[in-house]
């Protein structure tokens, strides 16, 4: 496996917080949601209400998924302390198993944005001089960047190493971004057709609307499993589909998800290939168990936060202090609307 | 630690896992600024309420209520700060006292800064110390567990009421006979009433060799070594076995104390003259059938006797108490529910006479299973009238709910080991020197052996002690029929 960018993670991590010694520290913990907030162009998108229906095929395969979270657990005079944490999780011979990467902190401030993502970006494309000149995300972009870093890294050595496999991304195909770069997709998608494994993304979240309405609301009243096909969608260049996208409703339920599968691979074999997922892994509300298990192992807990908290004040020497809170200063009760209740 | 929160008497810590803290330790909570400080006693020790620690749990069992298996790269080393906070825990305290210029009170009326109070353990010799129980008559209980001793002081149990009780088997019987021996050495004159012969051997190491009280220790059999003669008794004594061991009806008891007068005044005070005097008494049928049956109890229980040289036993023991102090124990064992009730009422009506007359100065009285030989109103007697006259007592028992809540109310000392029963808990932490709380979460937890020693014995503030090894010989085993076998 190639470990050029954990090892560059490790770096840059430690090295952001050599510069946070003795600081104060505002505790301000606030989760980033990963949201591909794309410009997708809907008006010509189109829904086919007839369903494409599904059966478990009986083959093993390995099912594969990835996922990474970000949290910002404070505030320094100069900027703000993120951890980053990616956990791929696969099944095979009917057992779950993980490996998590992380957390990895870091002390984010404007004058150090650029030099860490260029180490880590330069790390990961170590081989390609695309984007080496590219310029550091805006300061707040920065913790879903690095996050988008570490995610697409684990995606490509997935890629890499499994055969035949099933592999399982959270969000969807869509590239051209400055966070999924279109050669960066291009290439793990290209990886891992030649070992013979199968790219799928569920989108927990959609904004594609057909009519207005939510193409994951849209369901027949017909027995899942099946799949509802659209065409039409378009995205503004630079931005790229590199996935077919589908509705997937998998299981009983009102549950379905935005679906993109490689949009290389023939059809039949995308069809096949859910199929295979149906048998080879579970489902709970049209939602794969080895995603899920991505997702949950790799969020942060209320205890972790606080481990972390503690890590940074007593490696950093970092004093804990609680600046006034402005809403509640000047709004009381009202400042922080819901979150009071 | 870090003090966390304080509602009433109960203050609660936060403590880390390098910390260890366990039930029952004592903690200080000094507020430097405020020249004060707060002693607590910890009761029990539970998790601390860390967010998200469920959903930790939960995840560790994702795959189906399986640990899942998998690998963690974690270079940073954050994985001991999760545990760490993980494994943190709070500690429920009760406030025992407050420490301003090395002056106990028992105030917990004021509270310390939270922010800037420090928190340590206090040791018990420092406890103890502060408390001032240590005294000039000092008895060894046994080790607390920061390996100190527990000292008390003798006096504290002069003049007062004690309890002893615990589940079966976890070392009742032991630490009264330590108060005892320790007692005696000090001279005190002590009578205990033993169920069951387990006091008999109390002069005795394990190996048969005689212990440096020996000489001190006087084994009462009735019956047996220890007899009565009538000429020798009171009437009141002989009328309290009549009416209250004997149940003798109000009317058949004065037609007794006509023939116990007659018979005082021919000077003919003997067993069988007082069967002849009966016989011929001129009274109701009833009345007569009533005084045979009982005259018939007291021949058949062979604790009487005419001839006065058998029995001078006890007077001897009593004067020798008084001089150097010894244990006078009755030996209750092989004795009838009833002959036991009569040899009960005549040694505590004895013990009365000897110490309204100054005979003796105080005895102190260890009552085992009290309930199974004490009549009714001798309960309320010994906590009231009793204490005036000098008899101090101390009752075992492994059935706390024998012993009246009001004994419990008045108890000066308890010393409770380990119970387990929710019922025998609430009974015990009826008693006025000790909260609720502290015997319900503590005593459930003690081991075997170890004591929870509560009241004036140290100035209130609960102590558990692993009491101290004796080397005497013991009785009172359980017969097995399985002993060889295994």
């Amino acid at each position: 496996m190639d470990t050029v960018l954990p090892q560059q993670f490790i770096e840059q991590s430690l090295c952001s917080l050599k510069h946070v010694q003795n600081q104060s520290f505002q505790l301000n913990q606030q989760s980033f949601q990963q949201i591909n907030n794309f410009d997708e162009s809907m008006q010509a998108l189109r829904l086919k209400l007839e369903p494409i229906y599904l059966r478990p095929l009986r083959k093993e395969n390995v099912v594969a998924a990835v996922d990474t979270s970000t949290i910002k657990i404070g505030e320094t005079s100069q900027g703000m302390i993120i951890a980053v944490r990616g956990a791929n999780v696969w099944k095979q011979n009917r057992n779950y198993r993980y490996t998590r990467l992380g957390p990895f902190i870091f002390h984010i401030t404007e004058e150090n944005k650029k030099e860490v993502y260029n180490a880590l970006e330069k790390a990961y494309f170590y081989s390609a001089s695309e984007h080496a000149h590219q310029g550091a995300p805006s300061f707040l972009q920065m913790p879903t960047r690095i996050a988008s870093l570490l995610e697409r890294w684990i995606q490509t050595m997935l890629s890499r190493t499994i055969n035949n496999g099933l592999v399982l991304f959270d969000g969807s195909l869509t590239s051209g971004t400055s966070e999924t770069p279109i050669e960066r997709m291009k290439e793990i998608l290209r990886t891992a057709r030649k070992r013979g494994n199968i790219i799928m993304a569920f989108s927990k979240m959609t904004n594609l609307r057909v009519n207005g309405h939510l193409i994951t609301e849209l369901l027949p009243e017909k027995t899942p499993p099946y799949l509802l096909e659209t065409e039409g969608l378009k995205l503004k260049p630079p931005m790229v589909l590199l996935g077919d996208v589908y509705v997937a409703r998998l299981t009983k339920g009102n549950c379905a998800f935005r679906l993109d599968v490689d949009k290389e691979v023939p059809f039949e074999m995308r069809i096949e290939a859910v199929e295979r997922l149906l048998w080879n892994d579970l489902f709970m509300q049209s939602y794969p168990e080895t995603l899920r298990l991505a997702h949950i192992l790799c969020t942060f807990t209320a205890n972790e936060v606080l481990a972390m908290q503690r890590f940074i004040t007593r490696k950093c020497g970092l004093q804990i202090i609680n600046r006034p809170d402005m809403h509640r200063l000047l709004f009381g009760p009202f400042g922080r609307g819901e979150s009071y209740s | 630690m870090k003090l966390y929160r304080k509602e009433g008497n109960i203050v609660q810590i936060l403590s880390f896992p390098n910390e260890t803290v366990e039930k029952g330790d004592y903690l200080l909570v000094e507020d430097a600024e405020a020249g004060r400080a707060l002693i607590v006693q910890v009761i029990d020790v539970q998790f601390a309420s860390i967010p998200g620690v469920l959903e930790e749990l939960l995840r560790n069992l994702a795959d189906g209520g399986e640990l899942i298996q998998g690998e963690d790269i974690d270079p940073l080393e954050i994985a001991p700060h999760i545990t760490y906070l993980q494994d943190a825990s709070l500690l429920i305290c009760k406030i025992r006292a407050t420490l301003e210029n090395d002056n106990l009170s028992p105030s917990s009326s004021w509270l310390p800064s939270r922010s800037r109070s420090t928190i340590k353990k206090l040791s018990l010799p420092t406890l103890l110390k502060l408390a001032r129980t240590d005294g000039k008559l000092p008895i060894v209980l046994g080790g607390t567990k920061d390996s100190s001793l527990l000292t008390i002081d003798a006096s504290s149990l002069d003049g007062r009421l004690n309890i002893i009780t615990g589940k079966k088997e976890t070392g009742k019987s032991h630490l009264s006979k330590l108060l005892m021996v320790n007692l005696v050495s000090y001279k005190a004159t002590v009578v205990v009433f033993d169920l069951n012969g387990e006091y008999v051997s109390l002069g005795m190491t394990a190996d048969g060799k005689r212990t440096a009280q020996h000489d001190k220790i006087h084994v009462l059999t009735p019956s047996q070594n220890f007899k009565v003669a009538l000429r020798q008794l009171n009437l009141h004594i002989l009328l309290g076995i009549l009416i209250h061991a004997l149940h003798l009806p109000g009317t058949s008891a004065r037609e007794f104390r006509r023939i116990w007068q007659a018979l005082k005044e021919r000077d003919n005070l003997t067993l069988h003259e007082l069967g002849e005097t009966i016989r011929n008494w001129i009274c109701n049928q009833h009345v007569r059938d009533a005084l045979f049956s009982r005259y018939h109890a007291l021949l058949n229980s062979g604790f009487f006797t005419d001839n006065v040289a058998e029995a001078t036993l006890l007077e001897e023991c009593l004067l020798k108490a008084k001089e150097e102090g010894s244990a006078i124990i009755i030996n209750l064992r092989n004795t009838s529910a009833i002959d036991r009730q009569i040899v009960v009422e005549y040694v505590l009506g004895k013990l009365v006479e000897s110490l309204t007359s100054w005979k003796l100065k105080a005895v102190f009285l260890f009552a085992e299973e009290a309930h199974l030989y004490l009549r009714e109103t001798y309960w309320d007697d010994i906590v009231t009238r009793m204490r005036h006259f000098g008899i101090f007592t101390t009752f075992i028992t492994n059935q706390p709910d024998t012993i009246r809540e009001n004994i419990y109310r008045q108890a000066d000392n308890i010393f409770l080991f380990n119970f387990t029963n929710e019922h025998d808990l609430d009974v015990v932490s009826r008693a006025a020197r000790v909260d609720a709380e502290t015997v319900r979460s503590i005593a459930r937890d003690l081991p075997p052996h170890y004591c929870l020693a509560l009241g004036k014995v140290v100035r209130d503030f609960p102590v558990v002690a692993k009491v101290k090894a004796l080397d005497v010989k013991t009785m009172g085993e359980t017969r097995l029929f399985f002993k060889d076998t295994n």
